[in-house]
């Protein structure tokens, strides 16, 4: 390959690279993009509303095997830390609200379960993979975007949770 | 020069300029690191790469002089920050003139009255026929209205003619029941702003809410 070639190469990578880099803009450090959901219980939830308190928000699916294991260690965190001033949100994205609401009826949560049927939410967040987990602190800012779970995920997340509560 | 070694060239800048970019747009922190202030790490290393041995002692001034100039590049950062907040407000108040001037504006607001027969939930709004905002009400939303509040639902631009607004209300109606009502209004937009108001009021004689529909002239 001559010189020319593979400086061509590199060239091109680092194009390719910057390219990527740029077309994952995070939500880290800014402020959540508010919305307003229709509860399990038919309640309208807005996300503004929490302001003041640390807010988990889960975007979950039914097809999204891992949002089987990762709601109940959801639930049992809400449980732990509700009372500090943690609001746990599973927001479902699936376009199919009865399936959803059986599927989480069945879960038994406690925390509440929003659908947003159209992905209107789900495209604000820029969820590329499925669970994600997001933590807004208390002046409403997103602070962590964990994408997709894992076993021993929820401590990464109590770890989080702690923090943003120290705040 | 030939055309290869001017491609390469180019192509050089660009993957430079984009590495760097996408770097100072993820992280800041990251930028910062990868890109030392040029006034600080320039001069060091030109003398590092012509007095191989002097190296550490020409690091030494020019770590210096960094937090001096650190401030003052800071300074710089928070004063450009001013203007740009400055020029955003600027620019807001330009874009609310522009996107709705007050020729063709149309504002529409929500009002309620009483409602002890109706719990809102949700407004839906069209306007000749196509659907412009559907609103979904919180508690405390509800609750605001109740105390008295009015809330700007809807603002936009419409032609001077004749136009027909459809309000669609859900909610809880007397005895908890499911409720949807919808209420009708055709008005002449003529030059200048129009305002319509959604209002919400109990009707004690027959035990139900109303709706209606002002047009504020």
């Amino acid at each position: 390959m001559s010189k020319i070639h593979r400086v061509c190469g590199f060239a091109l990578s680092a194009l390719l690279a910057g390219a990527a880099l740029s077309a994952n803009p995070t939500l880290v450090g800014k402020p959540a993009p508010d919305f307003v959901l229709k509860s399990m219980d038919g309640r309208n939830l807005r996300l503004s509303e929490f302001r003041g308190q640390v807010v988990l928000v889960n975007f979950w699916a039914r097809w999204a095997g891992d949002s089987r294991q990762e709601l109940p260690a959801l639930d049992r965190i809400n449980t732990t830390y509700n009372r500090a001033g943690l609001v746990v949100l599973g927001v479902s994205v699936d376009e199919d609200a009865r399936r959803a609401r059986e599927f989480a009826d069945a879960m038994k949560l406690g925390f509440p379960i929003l659908f947003d049927t159209m992905s209107d939410i789900g495209r604000d967040y820029l969820i590329e993979k499925m669970p994600m987990t997001i933590l807004v602190d208390r002046s409403g800012v997103v602070r962590y975007v964990n994408a997709g779970f894992k076993r021993g995920d929820d401590r990464t997340y109590l770890d989080q949770i702690r923090e943003l509560l120290r705040e | 020069m030939n055309s290869k070694h001017r491609m390469v060239s180019i192509m050089l800048r660009g993957g430079v300029l984009a590495f760097a970019w996408a770097v100072s747009a993820g992280s800041p922190a990251a930028a910062a690191d990868a890109a030392p202030p040029p006034a600080a790490a320039a001069p060091a290393a030109a003398v590092a790469a012509t007095q191989p041995d002097a190296a550490p002692a020409a690091a030494a001034p020019a770590g210096d002089q960094a937090p001096a100039e650190f401030k003052t590049l800071d300074q710089d950062v928070q004063g450009m920050k001013k203007d740009v907040i400055d020029l955003n407000k600027d620019l807001f108040v330009l874009q609310e003139e522009l996107l709705f001037p007050a020729n063709t504006q149309v504002a529409v607001y929500v009002s309620m009255d009483v409602g002890a027969f109706f719990a809102l939930d949700s407004v839906t709004l069209k306007i000749d026929n196509k659907e412009v905002k559907n609103y979904l009400y919180t508690a405390r939303e509800a609750e605001a209205l109740l105390k008295g509040g009015v809330q700007e639902l809807y603002l936009g631009n419409l032609k001077v003619g004749k136009h027909e607004l459809v309000a669609f209300f859900t909610g809880k109606g007397p005895v908890e029941r499911d409720y949807k009502r919808g209420a009708t209004i055709t008005f002449d937009k003529g030059v200048g702003a129009k305002y319509l108001e959604l209002k919400i009021t109990d009707r004690v004689t027959k035990h139900q809410p109303e709706f209606k529909i002002k047009d504020w002239e």
